[in-house]
């Protein structure tokens, strides 16, 4: 387990350094809708690239304006620091406004720090919707940037090799999922904090090494006897984008719940569904990758995202939902609102939460926030139970 | 929201005020007169469209109509479309729907009424926008939430890839009221082979959606009549283009706004025409006297507002070039990029033409022309990529002459203060003195209008302008 949170909580570590030893390049990525199968099949090590570590924000607020999510500013912030010397080659793509615009504030910051512009710096354009053209919009995108990886790193990227690399990412896919199963017993044996480690570190690993913990990690958790959901709530925790480790903990240390599925950008919404291992394998990376409406950003598709997160509530038997959105994220936060409005609609406690990103500076109110659901959670249980019991005893009366 | 605020329909209130401004310049001047010792809460705005003369009446009748046909439109058996401004309304006349432009309505309130739009603002974060998305659409939407105007029937929104605020107003409303909803999907380029597909492809989308949720089929000879409308009225908008380029320029700072306002209620339609030829004689009047279009005469100083204008009461922003002598040579509203305009000649690929030839021919049209409208035109993709904003800047405060550059937009406006800050860095490092305005367009709370006005004061001092 160490492995994952070594990944999941340093941007830089141990596998990065002996990948880069092996003298094989790092790419680094924004969004999850760029396909890292690509990057594998080429050789070169795909990087989600992350905010954590950030100590201060002098870099990103001189490019960005302040109205702007601090997740890419964070980012920012760890490029203009040299924390991503480590780094080839760098993919933008539009995720949102805040994180698209990361491309010409990055550009910008390198005119005045030497250094920080990974020599490959390529914008991805992802569209918006993944009907028709929409997809084969995509579809192009994606062979264009196989087109620009084979040109600059000198490589070559056959579709046996992509196949290749899908069925590799596949397998984590499948243990994941292993793993997500075991999230949905009444007995939870794992933490949400542990798992959605293990989920990070499978965008900043090295994918065979990845595979090949996770593997083990999952035998040794389908083992495990102890529960850990015992006396706790179950809660699923959805919205803004995430890589902070201890968001996790910070609601399991609680003691009062225990972290039973996310939706997440960084987490198993998308790592959990494979891929087609059959027929052309860009057109099946496209399907997943743009075809899938996990994010907002893909503008009325909200009725899949909710029923989605239905099942995965029911699926998780999740008691209540924790909605965060990073300020100034607009599409998460008007998301939130209406996921709040229709799942306390059919009686599942929700709590809406706006929080910065990064260095957590709003610790206390949060965890204000957190234990006052976990009460309103606990005492609407009791009032439940209580008129189960009043209902019951009327019947044998 | 406030009970008393929800004693009243607001798209009525609104077309009721407007349509009784529209008649107070009919009487005589000494009637006119009078009359605003009565309103005198809407004096200040009505005497400013007033004494614009008769562009400013035919814009007061232009806005009235624009509620008339809303308050109207479930009457006469048409259906209602919420929009964004940078959605050509052309192919909504031609199917017969109704457009609301939220962006606009946001606009007129907040210039109108005292208390702004800031109600139906918040009644949007009471039922769940974020406080930090963009007033341009919350204002008119928060009305439209509460119950408190027309219904709408479909949502079309155009601006996912370039906005992410307002196509997320627009989703949201979708979601909140239950009502059909399309995107126009716009890639981060423009004018490539590529780009101009997907932008047909889109549109065709686009038709076929509005056709299942209408009822109606596009009427092709209606679509060819509206299209000739625009060409018409694109020939005299580049006049007044080619007339702000004077020194002086002829053109008021108020005609700004009307243009772009005019164009985005009623391209293609008469109303629209008929304020263009009376701005067009006006300008052309004073142009021909030699003199400026500003009230005092002297023009001391030539601003091109980068991004958009100010809208909040009494146009006050308009008031405050007026006393400084600073002429607006437009902003990214105003330009429209046909094809017989000046400034496009140094940015090939990015202006539209119109042939009504073949059904095919007007598809292509009005898709490449809706492509090119403000924001979806030159926000898309990264600043300083061919085509996009800083060319587009530093092209439009060339040719127009301009002696300093000003960025106005709200702070919802996630995209461009992602890039605002390189952006005004590059454009001084090509010789314009350039002043980012942190307040909002529509809510004079998140910065007093006396403050901004202060910091404007501020910018053209420190920098020598004024």
């Amino acid at each position: 387990m160490n492995v994952f949170h070594d990944a999941a909580n340093q941007v830089e570590f141990d596998s990065i350094t002996q990948w880069k030893k092996e003298g094989k390049p790092v790419v680094g990525y924004t969004c999850s809708y760029a396909p890292a199968e690509i990057f594998h099949a080429a050789d070169i090590l795909p990087y989600r690239l992350r905010g954590i570590e950030t100590d201060g924000m002098e870099v990103g607020d001189t490019y960005f304006g302040p109205f702007i999510c601090s997740f890419p500013k964070c980012i920012l912030q760890l490029a203009g620091k040299g924390k991503f010397s480590f780094l080839d080659g760098a993919i933008i793509t539009p995720g949102c406004d805040g994180m698209r615009r990361l491309d010409e504030c990055w550009r910008k910051a390198g005119e005045d720090i030497n250094g920080i512009v990974p020599d490959y710096f390529y914008y991805f354009d992802v569209p918006h919707k993944s009907e028709n053209h929409g997809m084969a919009w995509y579809v192009e995108e994606i062979k264009e940037l196989i087109r620009s990886i084979e040109s600059h790193f000198k490589v070559k990227i056959t579709n046996d090799k992509i196949s290749a690399a899908i069925s590799e990412f596949n397998k984590g896919r499948r243990l994941l999922a292993e793993i997500e199963n075991l999230r949905t017993r009444d007995d939870v044996v794992v933490s949400g904090t542990d798992v959605f480690a293990a989920t990070v570190a499978g965008t900043v690993m090295p994918r065979d090494e990845y595979t090949k913990e996770l593997k083990k990690w999952a035998t040794a958790l389908k083992k495990r006897k102890t529960s850990l959901s015992k006396d706790k709530h179950r809660v699923m925790l959805v919205g803004s984008i995430s890589d902070e480790i201890d968001l996790f903990e910070l609601i399991e240390n609680t003691g009062k719940a225990i972290i039973v599925g996310e939706n997440l950008c960084f987490g198993i919404r998308y790592e959990g569904n494979e891929i087609k291992e059959d027929g052309d394998p860009v057109a099946a990376l496209a399907e997943h990758y743009l075809g899938a409406s996990v994010c907002p950003r893909m503008y009325g598709k909200y009725k899949e995202r909710l029923a989605m997160l239905k099942e995965r509530i029911v699926r998780s038997q999740a008691q209540g939902v924790i909605m965060q959105n990073i300020r100034f994220c607009d599409l998460h936060g008007a998301e939130n609102a209406l996921f709040e409005r229709d799942l306390e609609a059919m009686g599942i406690p929700c709590l809406r939460i706006e929080r910065e990103y990064g260095p957590h500076i709003d610790i206390g109110r949060m965890k204000m926030r957190i234990n006052a659901f976990l009460e309103r959670m606990e005492s609407s249980e009791k009032r439940a139970a209580a008129s189960a019991m009043s209902a019951e005893v009327s019947v044998s009366a | 929201m406030r009970p008393e605020i929800k004693e009243y329909n607001y798209d009525w209130l609104m077309g009721k005020t407007l349509k009784a401004a529209a008649h107070v310049p009919m009487g005589t001047k000494k009637e006119t007169e009078l009359t605003y010792r009565y309103i005198p809460y809407y004096k200040n705005i009505a005497k400013t469209f007033i004494d614009a003369g008769d562009p400013g009446v035919q814009a007061l009748k232009m806005m009235s109509r624009y509620y008339e046909n809303i308050l109207t439109a479930k009457e006469q058996g048409k259906k209602i479309c919420a929009t964004t401004f940078c959605n050509s309304p052309v192919i909504l006349y031609a199917m017969d729907i109704v457009p609301v432009t939220f962006e606009m309505l946001t606009a007129i309130g907040a210039m109108i009424w005292k208390r702004g739009m800031f109600d139906y603002m918040d009644f949007c974060c009471e039922v769940g926008m974020p406080e930090t998305s963009c007033s341009s659409q919350r204002g008119a939407l928060g009305a439209i939430l509460g119950g408190l105007s027309e219904k709408i029937d479909l949502v079309i929104c155009d601006t996912p890839g370039v906005c992410d605020t307002n196509a997320n107003a627009f989703a949201f409303a979708s979601e909140y009221l239950n009502k059909p909803f399309f995107q126009l999907n716009y890639p981060s380029s423009i004018g490539d082979d590529r780009s101009q597909k997907y932008h047909i492809d889109d549109y065709k989308e686009m038709i076929k959606f509005a056709e299942q949720h209408t009822g109606k089929k596009l009427d092709y000879d209606r679509l060819a009549e509206a299209l000739a409308e625009v060409d018409k009225q694109d020939a005299m908008i580049a006049d007044l283009e080619d007339m702000l380029m004077l020194k002086p320029t002829p053109v008021p700072p108020m005609f700004n706004l009307v243009l772009y306002a005019g164009r985005f209620c009623f391209s293609g339609r008469r109303e629209y025409t008929e304020l263009l030829e009376s701005m067009v004689k006006s300008a052309k009047a004073n142009a021909a006297a030699g003199i400026s279009g500003l009230k005092n005469g002297e023009e001391k100083l030539r601003m091109f507002m980068c991004y958009i204008d100010h809208y909040t009461l009494d146009v006050n922003f308009n008031h405050f070039l007026e006393d400084r002598g600073i002429a607006h040579v437009g902003s990214i509203l105003t330009r429209n990029f046909r094809d017989n305009n000046k400034y496009v000649e140094d940015m090939p690929g990015s202006a539209y033409g119109i042939d009504t030839s073949s059904p095919d021919a007007m598809l292509d049209t009005i898709a490449q022309m809706n492509a090119r409208l403000p924001m979806v035109r030159s926000i898309r993709g990264p600043y300083d990529k061919k085509g996009m904003w800083l060319e587009e800047s530093l092209v439009c405060a060339k040719m127009y002459d301009a002696d300093c550059v000003v960025y106005n937009g709200t702070p919802g406006c996630r995209n461009t203060w992602g890039m605002v800050k390189p952006f005004a860095r590059d454009m001084e490092k090509h010789g314009y003195p350039t002043h980012i305005m942190y307040d909002d367009a529509f809510d004079d709370r998140v910065e007093s209008w006396e403050a901004t006005r202060e910091r404007l004061d501020e910018f053209f001092k420190i920098r020598g302008l004024l």
